[in-house]
């Protein structure tokens, strides 16, 4: 699986190093830096053949729409990780607090059906397979 | 009178009289009539004929209860448990919540070229339009033959300075700058500040050794008229004939 990513990084820091060195050539061009310029231009293109390569390899793999607006507003992509394990965790702590609070509801109430009713809960406990009234 | 009893007589015991919140073993109530269409949402009430199968044997075997379900089984995953631990999201989650995140993109990619903290859509460079507005992908990539590449013949001289985006990277900043930053909240310009600081602590450092000297002075002017203080001694003239 990370063998995957780290191919197409290895291919990516390529292209773009060769885009920063004919960035080079082009900003203080000479006559003979023409033959240089040529090289990197099909540099460019077999790095777009080895980037376009590892598309079959990553098909499978799916990116949240929200990062991309976050590395277009020029922010930390790892912020939405963040954000997201953050998010995530709160949403657990408060269902694990409504579950918790329906339990206690929930022994409350047989608690005080019991004294109410104490054969119809004795039958509801014997079909629940309860024996004793939940503490 | 007797018709009535000869008609009820059959019955062994009269019904309890209903409670108001007995579970009293009478009839179910009817179920309530099927609204006209029948929505997705309207789901028939679970009564004995639709208890799910572990439901039957309360239904069957306890009337009152007709309208107990099974209970969810205990092994179903659910809030109650932590997630993070779970799915072993502990490392993740102490490797980004653990610490500050460095706000910036150029943080994330340090090595890449250019102005990238900007936002995309000031250059037109942002993913979402790549997404929105997908290139022509025609066919494979294809190298760039001799003919085509006398195409690529460029101007001899360096480009104008707005032009070269390439070599623009986004200022980094220090330690120091920041602690200054933090410490001085006015929009002051840049240059500015660190400057003035930096004569500051000249200042500072020029007026120590002065502060130093006088305060020897104060403290020999205390012990010449300090009653304990035998008089002017030799080391003392040299040490004052030294200040001067």
């Amino acid at each position: 699986m990370a063998e995957k990513f780290d191919h197409l990084e290895e291919h990516l820091e390529k292209f773009v190093e060769n885009i920063r060195q004919l960035g080079i050539i082009v900003s203080d061009f000479q006559p003979s830096s023409q033959a240089g310029l040529n090289q990197k231009l099909n540099f460019i293109v077999s790095g777009l053949q080895d980037i376009d390569k590892c598309r079959q390899q990553l098909h499978d793999i799916t990116v949240p729409l929200e990062v991309f607006e976050y590395i277009d507003q020029g922010r930390n992509p790892q912020l939405y990780t963040k954000e997201c394990l953050e998010r995530a965790l709160a949403k657990n702590e408060q269902v694990k607090g409504k579950i918790d609070t329906m339990k206690k509801f929930k022994s409350l109430l047989i608690q005080e059906l019991s004294k109410v009713f104490p054969e119809d809960m004795a039958k509801y406990r014997s079909i629940r397979g309860e024996d004793h009234p939940p503490a | 009178m007797e018709n009535f009893t000869a008609l009820f007589g059959a019955q062994a015991d009269p019904p309890p009289p209903p409670t108001a919140l007995s579970f009293g073993p009478g009839k179910p109530p009817p179920p309530p009539p099927p609204p006209p269409g029948g929505g997705p949402g309207t789901a028939p009430p679970p009564t004995a004929a639709t208890n799910p199968p572990g439901g039957d044997k309360s239904a069957a075997g306890c009337g009152p209860f007709y309208l107990m379900r099974e209970l969810p089984g205990s092994t179903e995953l659910t809030g109650s448990t932590n997630l993070i631990t779970h799915y072993n999201l502990e490392q993740a989650y102490n490797k980004f919540c653990g610490k500050k995140v460095k706000e910036k993109l150029s943080n994330f990619l340090p090595d890449l070229p250019g102005m990238i903290d900007l936002p995309g859509s000031h250059d037109n460079s942002s993913l979402r339009s790549l997404i929105e507005k997908p290139p022509i992908l025609g066919g494979s990539f294809n190298p760039i033959t001799g003919t085509m590449l006398a195409g690529f013949r460029l101007h001899t001289g360096p480009l104008p300075e707005q032009c070269r985006l390439m070599h623009i990277q986004p200022p980094k900043k220090k330690n120091k700058q920041k602690y200054k930053q933090s410490r001085t909240q006015d929009p002051v310009p840049p240059e500015t500040p660190s400057d003035s600081d930096h004569k500051k602590k000249k200042k500072k450092k020029e007026e120590d050794p002065e502060r130093k000297r006088k305060k020897k002075e104060k403290k020999k002017k205390k012990n010449r008229h300090s009653p304990d203080h035998p008089g002017m001694g030799s080391s003392q003239a040299s040490s004052s004939s030294s200040l001067r």
